[in-house]
């Protein structure tokens, strides 16, 4: 009886396999961040946006630029040195509830992932199309590309790497070596940010406004198809959770 | 807690994780392909996607399909052969043209404000759920690849003609021929118009309807089965759980 109630009292103490407020918080900051930011573009692409000579150009949006660059370098910094200096050193000798407590929050992190993919491959890339088909660059740090390539890829990086850290540190599935498509997945889309450099090269070299479609733009799809690599993590996830549902139970 | 232990402590429990999981599971697939295909989309057939005076009767219909059977090929290639779930086209499409619909919106109206029937993506739902459905009853990737390929490329005008046929009218104006799409193109000027002008509509046999569209369409089925195959592949190669064995 009294071993009973101890089980219990332990239950009721005990963190929630799911959880949930870190999902809702971690999609919500992303989702009112970038309405910030969607908001931003509204209101000062238009008046302070269209001249990279004009001073005001240098206040709204070169010092945005420069903000992101600092804020950036220091999340990764301290959130991939968070998670692997916190990293459980006897990853091996955990309880099996533990485990799939922990693959319930690297599902949080690839969720946060996916949301960011969203916001940087498609809302913030294709928005880059309408803006250079309506708008004449007269630099490299247009309002688009400094919200597309300088904020929206940074962020969906540092998220995935976060994901990879976070299943290398804490899962025993991520011990028997690296997952070649985790690391297509993560590594894939991060390699659209160096793309960036040939891309801006090629603008400054050819007048590239009239197609979007251009070859130029190609490393960007390449890179892009990596995204594919998180149907290979969903294959090792399935077999793992698998495994940890269908032991007997206790 | 012996190692052959389950993680969850009942039945119950253990649906209820496995549904959780579910769930997780399908909003992150749905969103991370809908980046990585609506990234690839956009750049390799976006100029004909984005504007209706884009969307002829020649390189419209032949290129949307060929470069639209990708992902969903890939992804058939996961869902369907490792978990028997029938809606892996369907699923990438939808992906795409939410991706496509909030940008079109938000961006193209609500930033750049071209009007909305100027902008709207190009439907792609018929020939994938024809894709999934050919699988489905098959269960043959051959048949899939061939059957429901050139269905992908066939379906793809007639299933885009509700909306498009009134932009494909033809109007005279100011002693030039030419389609409502086009003089809507010439109000909104940007800076593809030279490419516009090089590209679309040109060759021997321009009209306002008749034949070009169906030999395009037939033509784009014919390499959206090539296409089909080689991407069948791609999602297979992306879909295994090989690791490094490093030092």
């Amino acid at each position: 009886m009294a071993a009973t109630t101890e089980s219990v009292k332990a239950d009721a103490a005990e963190a929630p396999l799911l959880n949930k407020r870190n999902l809702f918080l971690g999609v919500a900051l992303y989702c009112v961040f970038y309405a910030w930011v969607r908001w931003y573009e509204g209101v000062y692409g238009w008046s302070a946006g269209m001249d990279s000579f004009a001073p005001e150009f240098e206040t709204y949006w070169m010092n945005f630029l420069y903000i992101e660059f600092v804020l950036e370098v220091s999340t990764a910094g301290i959130l991939w040195g968070y998670i692997w200096k916190t990293r459980d050193r006897k990853v091996m000798s955990i309880t099996p509830r533990e485990e799939l407590r922990r693959h319930f929050t690297h599902w949080t992190w690839l969720v946060c992932y996916a949301v960011a993919i969203y916001f940087g491959a498609s809302y913030f890339t294709e928005q880059d199309g309408t803006w250079h088909q309506t708008i004449v660059r007269d630099t490299d740090f247009t309002p688009s590309h400094i919200i597309e390539f300088y904020l929206s890829y940074p962020i969906y990086i540092i998220t995935g790497g976060a994901a990879f850290l976070y299943a290398k540190t804490r899962l025993p599935t991520y011990q028997q070596g690296n997952s070649i498509q985790y690391m297509v997945a993560t590594v894939g889309p991060f390699m659209i940010l160096p793309n960036v450099g040939l891309n801006e090269w090629g603008h400054t070299f050819w007048f590239m406004e009239e197609l979007f479609v251009a070859p130029l733009h190609y490393g960007f799809v390449f890179f892009g198809w990596s995204a594919l690599g998180v149907l290979g993590v969903l294959n090792i996830e399935m077999a793992a959770l698998a495994k940890l549902l269908k032991k007997d139970l206790a | 807690m012996s190692a052959s232990q389950s993680a969850v402590r009942s039945r119950a429990e253990a649906v209820k994780v496995s549904r959780t999981f579910d769930w997780m599971i399908i909003f992150t697939l749905f969103f991370v392909i809908l980046g990585g295909y609506h990234v690839h989309f956009m750049l390799v057939a976006g100029d004909w996607d984005f504007w209706s005076d884009w969307k002829d009767r020649r390189l419209w219909v032949t290129v949307l399909p060929i470069m639209a059977i990708t992902f969903p090929a890939a992804v058939q290639a996961v869902l369907w052969w490792r978990y028997r779930i029938a809606f892996g086209a369907t699923l990438c499409i939808l992906g795409l043209l939410l991706g496509e619909w909030v940008n079109r919106y938000f961006n193209f109206w609500g930033w750049t404000y071209f009007p909305i029937n100027f902008v709207f993506p190009s439907q792609l739902i018929p020939g994938a759920i024809v894709l999934d459905v050919v699988l489905l009853v098959s269960g043959s990737m051959q048949l899939t690849a061939v059957v429901g390929g050139l269905a992908f490329g066939l379906l793809f005008y007639p299933g885009n003609w509700p909306m498009m046929a009134p932009l494909h009218l033809p109007v005279e104006y100011n002693g030039m021929m030419m389609t409502l799409a086009d003089l809507s193109g010439y109000h909104y000027v940007r800076t593809g118009m030279p490419e516009y002008i090089r590209m679309v509509e040109k060759g021997t046999l321009r009209t306002f309807g008749k034949d070009v569209a169906p030999v395009s369409a037939f033509f784009s089925g014919f390499v959206s089965i090539i296409v089909y195959f080689v991407w069948h592949f791609f999602g297979r190669w992306f879909g295994n759980t090989a690791f490094t064995t490093g030092s």
